[in-house]
């Protein structure tokens, strides 16, 4: 699912003439929007008339100058994208159907027509597509109520919250006092840290999961079946004792699918901090399906680099994401794309190199086939996982990406030496990995390039040594990468 | 002034009273839905105790004790709607409809024992025995039963299954914490009952949750847990209690847990409506908003809000979820807060647990005490007892001295009798280091 999947199509079009004004320093010529937007100049005319008007209300902080050759666009600086969406959004009318339905769990179809101002048959057709978005959460609207599996609708209320709806304005809207004195208690009785930023997250799953903690006949068959693995889990007990003791403090009559519903949840997003994730990690059990999809993923990640072993506390850190990634996977279904994903691939590509992306797709492809069932390139889940495993990918690579130490230590004549010498290191440096510097008897290298033989070995330690045959020639510059090469592995 | 009350059990009963004592001329009606009056919820545990011979002695207030004061009552009396704005409620009597006017309306419509969320347990027979009715009919099930489930290991549960195995049933306890009684002890003090629960032959099913419960063709009854069942010849439901109030209208504000929303002066958000008992969160052990379905509590906001119908002039001051009982063999007794619950609050709490002599003669009988106070100041915010002898009058005064905010120190300056036949060096509800004969004290 797509933030745009809550637009109409003219607003979608509007938004990507924004982000395409964005993305090209401000102006772009209108062959260029036509081309881009595939549509006759008249509607992009219309469109632009349209965007004018939506704009008012920004008081002059957003402009936009169009005169049938360029369109531009300024923005004062404490305006962003970010807010032009939300002015879309707030006028979506798919948005208030979710809402109204949070809000009111069941909704008649008179109610909601009277409430959004709009016909039966337009109602209708919003809900039909808000539908065929929802399919990939394996939830529906039907008959006035969300229906699916619990965990899956309060899933995606959450993402909603986070990343469709103004989630100031929801945080806002519910009181808070309950919620710190259950998220401080919960603190205690896990001992864990919760901080800021996983506060507020645990704060809209908590208002979410408490609007729904009464409703009866909560579907829960697939999350009780992914659940056998994890009734002994040490983790799922506590949070177990403590949702019956809090919830033994209301009338409010609790089953263990809620305290289900919050395992997976505080597992698969980030609430705990690493360390506290790590205590968790030296209870649980290994054979568990998502703990030893960890095992695997991390060995074969570490297998692809020829890595013997990673540091102590990078290997804490992967298992970490790992689990998150796998979490999801396992118990989860559907997303919301809030980034681009084709866009972030296309970049990621030229920045990581295609054999990255193409290596977490084999990841992806493992745990998938054990965790989930879920297939499809159109699956959200899959395609934000995905990059998650490129991040993951990325970030191991650059703390495992070891700097070789290179001295240049010619043997001629002082002005020579010094200019060659400054020569040879301008044409290494652009090698990725490499430091290169005039050699300096006091420090340890890695690999020495010099024009003679060394009369004494030990003089260089254990440094490599290349023995330039013609400085500045293609011949030892495809040697020294070679080594290079060699040393990085 | 007409005062008409929903609901005649404790709560309303206590209103109704209070409201006579203070309103001599006030027209005062009771509608209630059960056809008997004043059945005390737990009768049958008494008849099963043979602290009653007959289950109609199980009665708090006679029809003479209400006609004496002039208090009306209409008997199977179901109140179907509540309209606020117009000040008349509608209820069914005897399959006829029928209208009724108020003044003032207290909302006193008690709980019910029944689960949402375990499938099969609204069948007849999964036994409940609040009512008059239904313990009849339970009295009866259990009698031809031999083997005996009960779903919940709260108060009800815990001794259900001691009178229980007192008969000579077999009886399967299932509970989804870690220990029974939860809300009112903590683990280390539960230890001696649970041990004696196993001795006794209760079979113990803790952390298990029912998610169904089945009937047999055999007449049996399955009870469907999270891992494995039970089968045994009756259910009984042991569960928490819920308010059950479709009959109020929109204006009438309720908490997401359904309870009605009152002030300290128990007034809903519309005028001239009260609402006491179990349809009410309290201020609770913590001084936040809970549940605490107890009969004292029942009495206390019935008495409170009859108090403020013309004006708000008496608070309601809380409760401490004061209970005293005795199951397998041992008097248990709490108020306040429990080490567990103090998570729940922002003060640092300490606690200790001692054992002390109940007299200064040399057989004397012991009792366990915990006690949970404020780490910097010392005030006691809760305490818990277990003995073999009936020490539940004193967790009372434990109770009173946390109500009036007394420390550890101001407990130890309080004057009791002495008697050697009867207390110690100093009185059992003391926290005093030296007078304990096991010292125990606790981690934190």
């Amino acid at each position: 699912m797509k933030i745009e999947h809550f637009l109409e199509k003219n607003e979608v079009r509007e938004i990507t003439i924004f982000n395409q004004l964005v993305l090209n320093g401000g102006t772009l010529s209108y062959g260029k929007m036509l081309n881009h937007l595939g549509v006759s100049k008249a509607s992009l005319e219309n469109d632009l008339s349209s965007i004018a008007v939506r704009i008012e209300g920004f008081d002059q902080k957003v402009q936009l100058q169009y005169d049938g050759q360029t369109i531009g666009l300024s923005m004062s600086d404490d305006l962003s994208l970010q807010q032009i969406y939300r002015l879309y959004l707030d006028q979506s009318i798919k948005l208030q159907i979710i809402t109204f339905l949070f809000k009111h769990q069941e909704f008649s179809i008179t109610q909601l027509t009277q409430k959004l101002a709009i016909s039966e048959s337009s109602l209708f057709r919003k809900i039909k597509e808000l539908n065929s978005h929802l399919k990939e959460f394996g939830i529906k609207i039907r008959n006035g109520q969300m229906q699916g599996e619990e965990l899956q609708i309060r899933y995606f209320y959450f993402q909603f919250y986070c990343y469709i709806e103004n989630k100031v304005t929801f945080l806002a809207e519910h009181p808070n006092d309950r919620l710190t004195q259950m998220i401080d208690a919960m603190e205690k009785f896990l001992n864990v840290t919760i901080t800021p930023e996983n506060r507020e997250r645990l704060t809209i799953w908590l208002i979410i999961s408490n609007a729904r903690v009464s409703i009866i006949d909560k579907q829960a068959k697939r999350l009780r079946t992914q659940m056998k693995a994890y009734r002994k889990d040490p983790f799922f007990h506590k949070i177990q004792v403590f949702v019956l003791r809090y919830f033994s403090r209301y009338s409010i009559e609790v089953d263990e699918v809620e305290s289900m519903i919050h395992f997976a949840f505080l597992l698969a997003f980030p609430v705990l901090t690493e360390p506290d994730f790590h205590e968790y990690r030296l209870l649980r059990d290994r054979h568990a399906p998502i703990a030893s999809m960890d095992t695997l993923i991390a060995e074969t990640i570490i297998n692809h680099f020829k890595y013997r072993r990673l540091p102590y506390m990078l290997e804490r850190d992967m298992s970490y994401h790992l689990t998150h990634i796998h979490t999801r996977l396992y118990f989860f279904q559907g997303d919301i794309e809030i980034y681009e994903y084709e866009g972030i691939i296309a970049k990621e590509k030229q920045i990581v190199g295609t054999n990255v992306v193409s290596f977490a797709r084999t990841l992806l492809k493992t745990s998938t086939k054990t965790l989930a069932d879920k297939t499809g390139e159109n699956n959200s889940l899959l395609k934000m996982e995905l990059l998650k495993y490129i991040s993951l990918l990325v970030l191991i690579t650059f703390k495992m990406a070891s700097v070789i130490q290179v001295g240049i230590d010619l043997k001629m004549d002082g002005l020579y030496k010094e200019t060659l010498g400054e020569l040879l290191i301008l044409k290494l440096k652009p090698i990725k990995g490499v430091r290169v510097e005039h050699y300096d008897p006091t420090k340890i290298y890695d690999l020495v390039l010099t024009n003679e033989e060394p009369k004494d070995q030990a003089n260089y330690d254990d440094a490599r040594i290349y023995i330039l045959s013609e400085i500045l020639s293609s011949f030892d510059m495809v040697n020294i990468q070679r080594i290079i090469q060699e040393l990085n592995k | 002034m007409r005062v008409v009350i929903i609901g005649a059990s404790f709560a309303g009963v206590a209103a109704a009273f209070e409201v006579r004592h203070i309103h001599p001329d006030a027209e005062i009606l009771l509608l209630e839905k059960q056809d008997t009056l004043g059945y005390i919820p737990s009768g049958l545990h008494l008849y099963w105790d043979k602290k009653i011979s007959d289950l109609d002695e199980a009665r708090f207030v006679t029809e003479g004790q209400l006609d004496k004061h002039g208090i009306v009552y209409h008997l199977n009396a179901t109140v179907q709607k509540v309209n606020t704005t117009q000040k008349i409620i509608t209820y069914d009597q005897h399959d006829l409809s029928d209208q009724l006017s108020y003044d003032k309306l207290i909302i006193a419509a008690g709980s019910r024992q029944l689960s949402e969320k375990i499938t099969g347990s609204a069948q007849e027979s999964v036994l409940k025995y609040k009512r008059y009715d239904e313990a009849q009919a339970a009295l009866i099930k259990v009698e031809e039963s031999e083997h005996i489930t009960i779903i919940g290991g709260g108060q009800v549960g815990v001794e259900a299954a001691d009178l229980l195995t007192t008969m000579e049933k077999q009886v399967t306890l299932v509970e989804s914490m870690d220990y029974v009684l939860f809300k009112y002890l903590d683990e280390d003090m539960i230890k001696p009952i649970e041990k004696n629960m196993t001795e006794k032959g209760v079979d113990l099913r803790m952390r298990q949750t029912v998610s169904s419960v089945e009937m047999e063709s055999d007449q049996k009854v399955t009870v469907c847990l999270g891992e494995g069942s039970v089968t045994s010849d009756a259910v009984i439901m042991g569960v928490n209690v819920r308010p059950h109030l479709p009959f109020l209208d929109e204006t009438i504000k309720q908490h997401t847990d359904q309870t009605i929303a009152v002030d300290r002066y128990l007034r809903t958000s519309v005028e001239d409506v009260f609402a006491v008992g179990d349809c009410i969160q309290l201020s609770g052990p913590g001084e936040d908003r809970v549940y605490v379905p107890l009969i004292n509590n029942a009495v206390r906001t019935g008495i409170v809000a009859a108090a403020n119908l013309i004006e708000p002039s008496r608070t309601f001051k809380g409760s401490l979820r004061t209970i005293g009982t005795r199951v397998f063999g041992k008097y248990i007794a709490s108020t306040g807060m429990t080490e567990a619950e103090s998570l729940f609050t922002d003060r640092t709490v300490e606690s200790h647990r001692q054992e002390v002599r109940l007299t200064s003669l040399a057989d004397s009988d012991t009792v366990t005490l915990k006690y949970v106070y404020d780490a910097k100041t010392h005030e006691l915010l809760g305490a818990q007892m277990i003995s073999d002898a009936n020490i539940l009058e004193k967790i009372n005064v434990l109770a009173l001295a946390i109500q009036s905010k007394q420390t550890l120190e101001d407990l130890q300056q309080t004057d009791y009798f002495f008697n050697p036949a009867y207390s110690q060096m100093t009185a059992t509800t003391n926290l005093i280091a030296w007078m304990d004969e096991r010292a125990d004290e606790d981690e934190n």
